[in-house]
């Protein structure tokens, strides 16, 4: 039981490592970047911007510490870095190892194919915990050190809630990853499509025509500046999220058992 | 069950078309249990399609195979089955990053590992090591361990020596006499028919997709005729050249040498009739039984122009009531 996802979990430990600790770097330094811009009318430097633009980078208050993390750790890393990162790691899992043939060894085992597949999607697990369970608590130490607060639920909340949205730019991954047959592929495909997806829902947000289009994109059901500040959110958003990345999960599986490898 | 327990590998009409390509072409044959079985063929011919089909990696376009009693189509019962099924790919896709050790512990765990020291006294990839730092064949060997490692019934390798250097081949073909003698059924692809002569006791040919020879591996030798080589004067060469029965007669400065497929006996009075200087008469190299079947251009021709299989099967039957009369 669950071998296949302990050894693919094992073999993520290191790059889960590595982001995480780039992603407290980074963090560390837009906290000290806080410090240094402290005093400056950020309201008054970005009352030009068109509101658009505001809205893509979910520029809401950048004088407090939460509004500021909100629009450059979360914005930036969590909803556009990270949702990459993990559309990008998902298309290599599937494809990588069918390039590689290792995949007849895998399915030479008596696994099914869809157990296979929930295993390997299931070690991702491993960097999306890392990088918010570790995260989160170095975000908050920096903002402690440098004489700062930030409510620690909210924080949490923020943290909890980008799972099921890395999940779904995860599954948006698998489904290219078990579709082809050449990781690099799927990978820029995944990664493609959910960077258009991201463009797409801060474009759109703001034509009224089209407006509905924004809901095809995950990043519509992940605010984490309003989570930072007030605490708010919409757990309707979270499970359209969940149901999403089941629904991108099973249609891989369903993909994956067709197949030829 | 009885028919798990006599017949590992029953394959029937076993047919894949990768869109115009045929590469399967209705491949019928069964596998007896405890036989070391040899499926031979040059590159290309589908021998890797087979083995991936047998496995439910590919899925048939038609046809199907049970695989220790398993349906290929049933993915439930050949999971089940791969507990008892060994499979040594021809390519050996390991986590280049793991050490050789790291990847039998997964497998060991997937599949049990009751015999992996045993086999690592016997086959010995440098397991402290990383994969990516292996020779192609310190791969091998750890694939070798990896298939038997479980103690399988069955075991399915595509070109298993591969990369093994010439001392390790020998201990691979001791080992895989040893394993059938254990009652272990290995069915087994190559390309080359030195290795399939030493250790299979049945062979099956495929030629471009199709089944075209099924045999034990003393019968093909005895089908596919004598080495003969003549040293006479040219008129008599000439006349022992158009009997019946000889294959690609090759003339050197005092004779000619060829494979015959005819009666022995007519040879043997022919010769008879001319001033013979010397003569050899002996089992051909096995690389001419091979070219027998996929050297000769005019049975390639033949067998394309009537559509394929049928008709190299007759060819061979042929070649078989010459060898019997």
């Amino acid at each position: 039981m669950l071998e296949t996802a302990r050894y693919e979990g094992r073999r993520r430990l290191r790059g889960a490592a590595i982001l995480t600790a780039g992603v407290g770097a980074y963090a560390g330094f837009i906290v000290w970047y806080f410090t240094v811009l402290e005093g400056v009318d950020y309201e008054d430097v970005f009352r030009d911007l068109p509101p658009a633009m505001l809205e893509a980078f979910g520029i809401e208050s950048l004088s407090t510490i939460e509004g500021f993390l909100g629009a450059q750790v979360f914005n930036f890393v969590w909803l556009l870095g990270l949702g990459l990162y993990f559309a990008y790691v998902a298309g290599g899992t599937v494809a990588g190892d069918i390039e590689t043939e290792r995949m007849e060894l895998l399915l030479s085992f008596p696994v099914t194919r869809s157990r296979l597949l929930v295993e390997k999607s299931a070690a991702l697990l491993v960097p999306m915990i890392a990088v918010n369970a570790l995260g989160g608590p170095i975000i908050y130490l920096f903002v402690v050190a440098v004489g700062e607060t930030v409510p620690l639920d909210h924080l949490l909340l923020a943290h909890l809630l980008s799972i099921p949205f890395l999940l779904v730019c995860a599954g948006v991954g698998l489904v290219f990853s078990v579709a082809v047959d050449r990781a690099a592929i799927a990978e820029r495909a995944a990664v493609g499509t959910v960077f258009v997806l991201y463009l797409v829902e801060s474009v759109v947000g703001g034509a009224d025509a089209y407006d509905w289009i924004q809901y095809l994109s995950p990043t519509q059901y992940y605010e984490p500046t309003p989570i930072l500040i007030e605490g708010s959110f919409e757990p309707i958003d979270s499970a359209i999220l969940l149901v999403a990345s089941l629904g991108l999960l099973i249609l891989s599986q369903a993909l994956f058992e067709r197949r030829d490898i | 069950m009885s028919d798990e327990t006599d017949q590992p590998l029953v394959v029937e009409g076993l047919t894949k078309e990768f869109g115009r390509v045929v590469a399967n072409d209705d491949v019928s044959f069964a596998v007896d249990g405890g036989e070391v079985f040899g499926f031979l063929g040059p590159n290309g011919a589908g021998k890797s399609t087979t083995i991936r089909l047998l496995l439910g990696l590919l899925k048939p376009t038609s046809g199907t195979a049970r695989v220790l009693g398993a349906d290929i189509h049933d993915e439930a019962a050949l999971t089940e089955a791969k507990r008892r099924i060994g499979y040594l790919p021809a390519h050996l896709g390991f986590d280049e990053e793991a050490t050789g050790e790291a990847v039998l512990d997964y497998h060991g765990e997937m599949k049990g590992d009751r015999r992996r020291e045993e086999l690592l006294e016997l086959f010995t990839p440098p397991i402290e090591r990383p994969v990516r730092e292996y020779s192609t064949g310190n791969k091998r060997m750890l694939g070798l361990v990896q298939a038997f490692m479980h103690d399988p019934d069955l075991v399915i390798m595509d070109e298993p020596t591969g990369g093994l250097d010439p001392l390790k081949q020998e201990a691979f073909n001791e080992f895989v006499r040893e394993e059938r003698d254990r009652g272990t059924t290995v069915f087994f692809s190559s390309h080359v028919l030195s290795e399939v002569r030493r250790v299979c006791d049945r062979v099956g040919i495929l030629r471009a997709g199709s089944l075209v020879e099924l045999e034990n591996v003393e019968a093909l030798l005895h089908r596919s005729g004598k080495h003969v080589r003549v040293h006479a004067s040219d008129a008599a060469v000439a006349a022992i050249a158009d009997l019946d029965g000889v294959v690609d007669p090759e003339r050197f400065t005092e004779g000619v040498q060829f494979i015959y497929a005819g009666d022995v006996n007519a040879l043997l009075r022919e010769l008879a009739t001319h001033d013979v200087r010397d003569v050899e008469i002996g089992e051909p190299p096995i690389e001419d039984v091979f070219a027998h079947y996929y050297g000769s251009e005019e049975a390639a021709d033949e067998s394309e122009g009537n559509g394929g299989g049928a008709e190299a099967r007759n060819e061979s039957d042929a070649a078989e009531e010459g060898s019997n009369a």
